[in-house]
C-alpha cells in the first residue's frame, strides 16, 4: 500500500554526507553487521550476550572516537555552562534551545556515536488523535500504549522493542536521562519512559510512541520534541482531517531542517476519498520539498482493543522488517539522522552564542545607562558648584548678611586687638550646607529617574528591570547620607584652611583671621561667587580677599584640594547609589562573554573531529 | 447570562465611560491596551448601529472539523462546498434568515456578494425561529493557510455568537483553546461548543468525550459551557444546535451580550493593576500648600533675606544716624584690610549687598519633588510619574519667575531712607555746634583768661561765660549721643517692621506663583486621575 514513487534505498543526500564519515563508518559498519548477523537467530536470542558483545564490539576506532568524544564533551560543557539570565526578546526560545541541545547531546548524540547502528529507535510522532498509539499497538500486536477518545491520550512515551533489544534499551545510555517505568504515571510524564517488549517487532528496531505535538497540554509538545531529538528515524503520523494543520507542517519543516530520516503515515483516510486526499497531500509535500519522503496510507477502519486490522499496517510491517534485516540500510538511516543532528549543531550552537552576545551587549548597554545617568548628574553638580548658581536664595541672603553686617570685616583681626568674632558663621555655614545638599539630591533624583527612563527604552530585560520597585527614586536615606557627606566636606575645608592657609609673611605680623569664617568665605569663593551669572559686578571679592591674605599659590592649592575632595565624596555617594542598579542588573544574571567564544570553539572543534 | 448583585450600567454608558478612560489614560496606561479599547469602542459602535434584529453567528473551528457540513446541515442547503481536501473553505460564506436590513451588516462583516445566501422564504416552520440569523461558515484558523490569513480571527472577533465546531480528533487542540477559548473565557452567554462528527464514536464514547471536553473547558475558565454533540452526516444533534441558535436569535441580545463580555474582559485587564478604586483629593490640602510655600520661601531664602535686611540696615544706619564721634574713634583702631593692599574693599563689601533676591533652582526642584512625592504615595506608578511631570511641567520657569516677582518687592539692602540723612545732618549740626563751642572756649581762654588782646566781641572775653559754654558743649555731645541711640532704636524698629512686611509679602507672592506654576497643573492631573478612575469604575460595572 505504499504511496507512489518509492525508493527503498536512501536518498542521495545521505550518500553525499557519507564521505565525511569515512574514517569511522566502514569499520564500524562491518563490525555492526557482523555483530547482528552473529546474533541473528531470531528465536530467543541471548539477550545478555548481545548486550555485552555490543559494548565491546561497537567501539569506534580509537583516535577518531577520542577526538569526537572530546569535541562532544567540550560542546556539552560549553552548552551547560551557558547562563542566559537576561530576558531579552528571544531569551525563552534560546533557553529552550539550550535545554534541547543539551538533552539531545545526552539522550542521543553522545550515546549514539559510541554505538553507531545498534537497535534503531523509530519515534512515532504527530498530532493528537492521529492514531499514533493505535499504530504502535497494531505493529506491536498488543496493547502497549493506551488508546481512547480522550484528547490528548498519551502522556508518557512508550518504547516497544524486540525482547532481544529490551535490555539494551532498559540499561542503555540512549535517553539515559529518563526513568524506566512499567506503567505510565498520572499526567504528562516528563522524566519517565515505559519500556515494553514484543516478539512481533523485528530485531534491531524499536518503536517509540510519543505524546502529541499540538494539544492543550503543552508539556506534551516538549516531551515529543525531546523524543524526536533522540530518534534515529521519525515516523510522522497525521490524519485525513489534519494533514493541513500548521503544527504538523511545523514538525515536517523541523525534520527537514534537521536532516532526520523521515517516514510519513497518513492515517484515518476514508476509503472513498483516498485518491483525492493522497494526491492533494502529495502535492503539498512536493510544494514543501518533501516529495521524496516515504509515505504510507492507512484507511479509516474500526479500531478494536486499540488496534487496527493487521492488513492495514502490512506495508509498514514490511518496511520495519526490511530495516531490521538490511543492516546496510539501517546503518545508513541511523548515520544520516546522526549526521543531520550534528549538522544542525552548526546552526543551533552558534545561534545560542549569538543570543548570548546580544545578552552581553544588552548588559553593557544597561550598565552604560547607569554610568551615563550618574556621570551626567556629576557634571551637573560640578557645573552648579562652579558657576555660582548655588549662591542664590538663602545662601546669598546669608552671605549678604554676613558681609553687610560687618562679620566679613570681623573675620580679619588686627593681631592682639581684642575683637569679638563673627556672629553669623553658623547661619552662613548652614545655608551653604543645605544649598549643596539640595543641588546634590536634585542631581541624584534626576539620575535615578534617568536610569529608569533609559532602561524602559531597552526592550525586554531593561523594561522588566525598570519595573522593579523603588528603582525610580533614590535610596530612602540618601538625604541623610548627603547631609553627612556635605558636613564632613565642610569640616575638611576648614581643616585645609587651618593647616595650609598659612598667612603671607608680610601680613602675618599684622593680621590674623578666624579660621571658621575664612573657610566659609573660601567656600563662597570656591562655589563661583561673582563668576558666571551671579552678578557681582566687582570681581570675585572673596578670592581677592583670600589671595591677599594667603597668597595666590596657597589659595590655588587649597582650591584644588577642596574641589577634588568634593568630587571624590560625591563619587563615593554615587557609587553607593549606582550599586543598587548594578545589583538589580546582576540579579538578572551576568552573561559570561567567554561562553560565546567557547561555544564557537566547540562547534568548530566538533566539525574538525567529524 | 451572568446575574450580578448590583445593578449594571447600560452598555452605552459603559462604552461612553470607556471612551473617557481611553482619553484620560493616554500616556499613563499601557498603550496596547488602550488601542484595544479604542478598537472595541469602534467595533461596538458599528455593531450597535447596524441591524439589531440580526444575530451574527460564526461557525469557527479547525480544518476538517466539519464547519461547512454543519453550515449546510443547519441551513438545509448545500451552500458551502465541503470536501476531503484540507483546508477546504478559504472564504467565509454567510446564510441569512430574513434578508431585510441585513445588507449593511454583511457589508460591515466584509462578506463577498457571491458568498451571501438567503433563506428568506420560510420553507419549513422551523425557520421561523431562526428569523434574523446570519450564519457564517468561517475558514479554519489552524491550517498552514491560516498562518497568512486573519479572516477567521477578524470574524471571530466580530461575531455576536460563536459556535466552536470541534471534533473527536481535534477537540483539545492548543490552536483552538490557547488562542481563542481561553482568551474568550467569560463569553459563556455567546459561545456554543458543538462536538461534531459524533457519528464516528459510540454513544459511550460520545459521553466520555463530552465529559472530558466539559472538564477541559472548566479548567480554562468557561463556567457554564453550552456543549452540543452533533453529526452533520446523520443529522443527530442538529435540532439541538438549532434550538440553541433559535434561543439566542429570538432574544436579539447576542450582539449586546458579546460586546458586554468583550468589555468585561477588557476591563479586567485594564483594572488589573488597580485592585481597588483609589480616589485622591483633587484639591491640594492647605497643609501641603503651606509646605510647598515654605519650601519655596526657603529656596529664595526669604527668612534669611529678612534677617539680612534687618542686620544690614542696622549696620549701615550707623554711618548715618550713628554718633559721628564713635565712628571717627573707630577709624583709629586701624583697618586690617589696609595691610592686604586690596584697594577700597570696604566700598566693595558695601556694594555686595546691593544684589537682589534670587531663587536657588535645586531647592525649587526639591520643593516641587517633595510635593508630588507626598501626594502620590498611594497612586499607581504611571500616575505618580504623571503627577510628577505635571508638577515639573512649568518648574523650569519657576526660579526665574520667583526671582522676578521678589525682586520687585525686596528693597535693596543699601537703601537709604530720607530721615537717615536728616539725622546725619542733625548730627553734623551738633558737631558744628560743638566745634563752635570749642572755638568760643578757646577765644575765652585767649582773650578772657590770658587777656592776650581786645576781644572782637564782648562775649569772647567773658570768663564767666566759660562754664556755660562748656556746659553747652557737653550737652551737645549728650544730645548727639542720645539722638544716635534714639535713631538706632528707630532704625531697628523700622527694620523689624520692614522685615515683617517683607516676609509677609514675599510669602504671599511665592504662594501666588506656586499656585500658578505648580499647584494648578498638579490639581489638573489629580482631577484627571480621579476622572479616569470614575470612568474606569463606570465602564467596569
Amino acid at each position: 500500500m505504499k504511496a507512489a514513487n518509492q525508493t527503498p534505498r536512501s536518498e542521495p543526500a545521505d550518500e553525499a554526507v557519507m564521505p565525511e564519515e569515512e574514517p569511522e563508518s566502514p569499520g564500524e559498519q562491518t563490525l555492526s553487521f557482523r555483530a547482528i548477523t552473529d546474533d541473528q537467530p531470531p528465536e530467543e536470542p541471548s539477550v545478555e550476550d548481545d548486550f555485552s558483545e555490543e559494548e565491546e564490539e561497537f567501539d569506534l576506532p580509537e583516535q577518531v572516537s577520542s577526538a569526537l568524544t572530546d569535541a562532544l564533551s567540550q560542546l556539552r560543557e560549553a552548552v551547560t555552562g551557558l547562563h542566559l539570565g537576561l530576558d531579552v526578546p528571544g531569551a525563552d526560545e534560546a533557553r529552550k534551545s539550550q535545554a534541547a541541545v543539551l538533552a539531545q547531546l545526552d539522550d542521543y548524540v553522545i550515546p549514539r556515536v559510541h554505538m553507531s547502528t545498534a537497535p534503531a529507535l523509530i519515534v512515532v510522532a504527530g498530532s493528537t488523535g492521529a492514531g499514533k498509539s493505535t499504530l504502535v499497538n497494531t505493529l506491536a500486536a498488543q496493547t502497549v500504549s493506551a488508546t481512547g477518545v480522550r484528547r490528548p491520550t498519551t502522556g508518557t512515551p512508550v518504547l516497544v522493542c524486540n525482547p532481544a533489544d529490551e535490555l539494551w534499551f532498559q540499561k542503555g545510555t540512549l535517553l539515559s536521562g529518563l526513568t524506566r517505568v512499567d506503567e505510565p504515571g498520572e499526567g504528562p510524564g516528563a522524566d519517565s519512559i515505559v519500556v515494553a517488549s514484543t516478539k512481533w517487532l523485528p530485531h534491531g528496531v524499536a518503536l517509540l510512541d510519543t505524546p502529541d505535538i499540538d494539544s492543550v497540554v503543552e508539556e506534551h509538545h516538549d516531551i515529543a520534541h525531546r523524543m524526536l531529538d533522540a530518534a534515529d528515524l521519525w515516523v510522522f503520523v497525521t490524519s485525513a482531517s489534519r494533514y493541513a494543520d500548521a503544527p504538523s507542517w511545523g514538525l515536517l519543516k523541523l525534520a527537514k531542517e534537521r536532516g532526520a530520516r523521515l517516514v510519513i503515515v497518513l492515517s484515518r483516510v476514508p476509503a472513498r476519498s483516498r485518491e483525492v486526499i493522497s494526491k492533494h497531500f502529495t502535492r503539498m509535500l512536493d510544494e514543501y520539498g518533501l516529495g521524496e519522503v516515504e509515505r504510507f496510507i492507512i484507511n479509516e477502519t474500526s479500531v478494536t482493543n486499540g488496534r487496527l486490522p493487521d492488513e492495514e499496517v502490512a506495508d509498514l510491517r514490511m518496511w520495519l522488517s526490511e530495516l531490521s534485516v538490511d543492516e546496510q540500510r539501517r546503518a545508513l538511516a541511523v548515520q544520516a539522522t546522526l549526521n543531520g543532528v550534528l549538522n544542525s549543531f552548526r546552526a543551533r550552537v552558534p545561534a545560542l552564542a549569538r543570543h548570548l552576545e546580544t545578552q552581553v551587549a544588552l548588559r553593557a548597554d544597561l550598565r552604560s545607562d547607569i554610568d551615563a545617568a550618574f556621570s551626567s548628574a556629576l557634571s551637573e553638580i560640578e557645573e552648579s558648584t562652579r558657576d555660582g548658581s548655588l549662591l542664590r536664595g538663602e545662601v546669598l541672603a546669608r552671605w549678604q548678611d554676613f558681609a553687610g553686617s560687618g562679620d566679613l570685616m570681623r573675620t580679619l583681626q588686627i593681631r592682639k586687638a581684642k575683637n569679638h568674632g563673627p556672629e553669623r558663621i553658623g547661619a552662613l555655614r548652614g545655608a551653604l550646607r543645605s544649598g549643596l545638599e539640595s543641588v546634590i539630591s536634585t542631581a541624584v533624583h534626576r539620575a535615578s529617574e534617568e536610569v529608569v527612563t533609559r532602561w524602559r527604552q531597552r526592550a525586554g530585560a531593561g523594561d522588566r528591570l525598570a519595573a522593579l520597585p523603588g528603582l525610580g527614586r533614590p535610596e530612602e536615606d540618601i538625604d541623610r547620607h548627603t547631609a553627612r557627606m556635605v558636613a564632613s566636606w565642610q569640616d575638611h575645608v576648614t581643616e585645609l584652611v587651618r593647616t595650609e592657609g598659612v598667612t603671607k609673611r608680610s601680613v602675618a605680623r599684622l593680621v590674623s583671621f578666624d579660621v571658621e569664617s575664612l573657610a566659609l568665605i573660601f567656600t563662597v569663593g570656591l562655589l563661583g561667587y561673582g563668576t558666571g551669572d551671579a552678578p557681582g559686578g566687582n570681581g570675585a571679592l572673596p578670592q581677592r580677599l583670600l589671595r591677599g591674605l594667603l597668597g595666590a599659590e596657597s589659595l590655588r592649592s587649597i582650591s584644588g584640594k577642596a574641589r577634588s575632595d568634593l568630587r571624590a565624596r560625591i563619587g563615593l555617594l554615587f557609587d553607593d547609589e549606582t550599586l543598587r542598579y548594578v545589583d538589580a542588573l546582576d540579579g538578572a544574571g551576568i552573561p559570561d562573554e567567554a561562553a560565546a567564544t567557547r561555544l564557537y570553539q566547540a562547534t568548530y572543534n566538533l566539525e574538525v573531529a567529524r | 447570562m451572568t446575574i450580578t448583585a448590583e445593578p449594571r450600567h447600560g452598555l452605552g454608558t459603559r462604552l461612553a465611560a470607556l471612551t473617557r478612560v481611553v482619553d484620560l489614560g493616554q500616556g499613563r496606561e499601557d498603550a496596547d491596551l488602550l488601542t484595544e479599547a479604542t478598537q472595541l469602542i469602534i467595533r461596538a459602535g458599528n455593531r450597535l448601529k447596524l441591524s439589531p434584529d440580526h444575530t451574527v453567528v460564526a461557525l469557527a473551528g479547525g480544518t476538517g472539523s466539519g464547519k461547512s457540513s454543519l453550515f449546510n446541515a443547519i441551513s438545509g442547503l448545500e451552500l458551502s462546498p465541503t470536501g476531503v481536501r484540507r483546508p477546504t473553505t478559504a472564504r467565509t460564506h454567510a446564510c441569512v434568515w430574513g434578508l431585510e436590513g441585513a445588507a449593511p451588516l454583511l457589508d460591515w462583516l466584509q462578506i463577498q456578494w457571491r458568498h451571501r445566501f438567503s433563506r428568506a422564504s420560510a420553507l419549513d416552520k422551523d425557520d421561523g425561529q431562526l428569523h434574523g440569523l446570519i450564519l457564517m461558515d468561517l475558514p479554519d484558523h489552524d491550517s498552514i493557510r491560516a498562518l497568512t490569513d486573519t479572516e477567521a480571527d477578524r470574524l471571530i472577533t466580530a461575531a455576536d455568537l460563536i459556535v466552536w465546531v470541534l471534533d473527536p480528533q481535534k477537540y483539545a487542540d492548543a490552536s483552538t483553546h490557547r488562542r481563542y477559548v481561553t482568551e474568550l473565557a467569560g463569553h459563556d452567554a455567546v459561545t456554543v461548543f458543538a462536538l461534531n462528527q459524533a457519528d464516528r464514536l459510540t454513544p459511550d464514547e460520545v459521553e466520555e468525550c463530552l465529559a472530558d471536553l466539559r472538564a477541559l473547558l472548566a479548567r480554562e475558565g468557561v463556567e457554564n459551557p453550552r456543549v452540543v454533540a452533533t453529526s452533520a452526516v446523520t443529522g443527530g444533534g442538529i435540532v439541538d444546535l438549532r434550538a440553541e441558535l433559535a434561543e439566542s436569535v429570538s432574544a436579539r441580545r447576542a450582539g449586546y451580550l458579546r460586546i458586554e463580555a468583550d468589555l468585561d474582559r477588557l476591563m479586567l485587564r485594564l483594572a488589573k493593576d488597580m485592585p481597588a478604586m483609589l480616589k485622591v483629593d483633587p484639591a491640594i490640602d492647605p497643609a501641603r500648600r503651606a509646605g510647598l510655600t515654605d519650601a519655596l520661601c526657603d529656596a529664595v531664602g526669604s527668612p534669611a533675606v529678612g534677617e539680612a535686611l534687618e542686620n544690614v540696615h542696622g549696620t549701615r544706619s550707623i554711618d548715618f544716624v550713628g554718633w559721628p564721634w564713635a565712628r571717627w574713634a573707630a577709624r583709629f583702631q586701624g583697618d586690617p584690610l589696609k595691610h592686604l593692599k586690596l584697594g577700597d574693599v570696604k566700598e566693595e563689601i558695601r556694594s555686595l549687598v546691593s544684589e537682589s533676591v534670587r531663587a536657588q533652582p535645586a531647592e525649587v526642584d526639591n520643593a516641587v519633588q517633595a510635593l508630588s512625592d507626598g501626594l502620590t504615595q498611594r497612586m499607581p506608578e504611571p500616575w505618580q510619574d504623571a503627577v510628577r511631570d505635571a508638577a515639573r511641567s512649568r518648574s523650569g520657569q519657576l526660579p526665574k519667575v520667583l526671582t522676578d516677582e521678589l525682586a520687585e518687592i525686596a528693597p535693596p539692602l543699601d537703601r537709604v531712607p530720607g530721615w537717615w540723612r536728616l539725622a546725619k545732618t542733625w548730627q553734623y549740626l551738633l558737631v558744628l555746634l560743638f566745634v563752635a563751642g570749642l572755638g568760643v572756649t578757646g577765644a575765652i581762654l585767649v582773650y578772657g583768661v590770658l587777656e592776650a588782646g581786645e576781644p572782637p566781641a564782648e562775649l569772647l572775653g567773658d570768663v564767666a561765660a566759660l562754664p556755660w559754654v562748656l556746659l553747652m558743649m557737653v550737652s551737645v555731645l549728650g544730645v548727639g549721643l542720645l539722638s544716635a541711640v534714639a535713631s538706632r532704636n528707630f532704625v531697628v524698629m523700622a527694620a523689624g517692621k520692614e522685615r515683617d512686611r517683607l516676609e509677609r509679602e514675599m510669602r504671599r507672592r511665592v504662594a501666588a506663583v506656586a499656585q500658578d506654576l505648580v499647584i494648578e497643573p498638579v490639581e489638573r492631573e489629580l482631577t484627571r486621575y480621579n476622572d479616569y478612575f470614575a470612568a474606569l469604575d463606570t465602564s467596569r460595572r
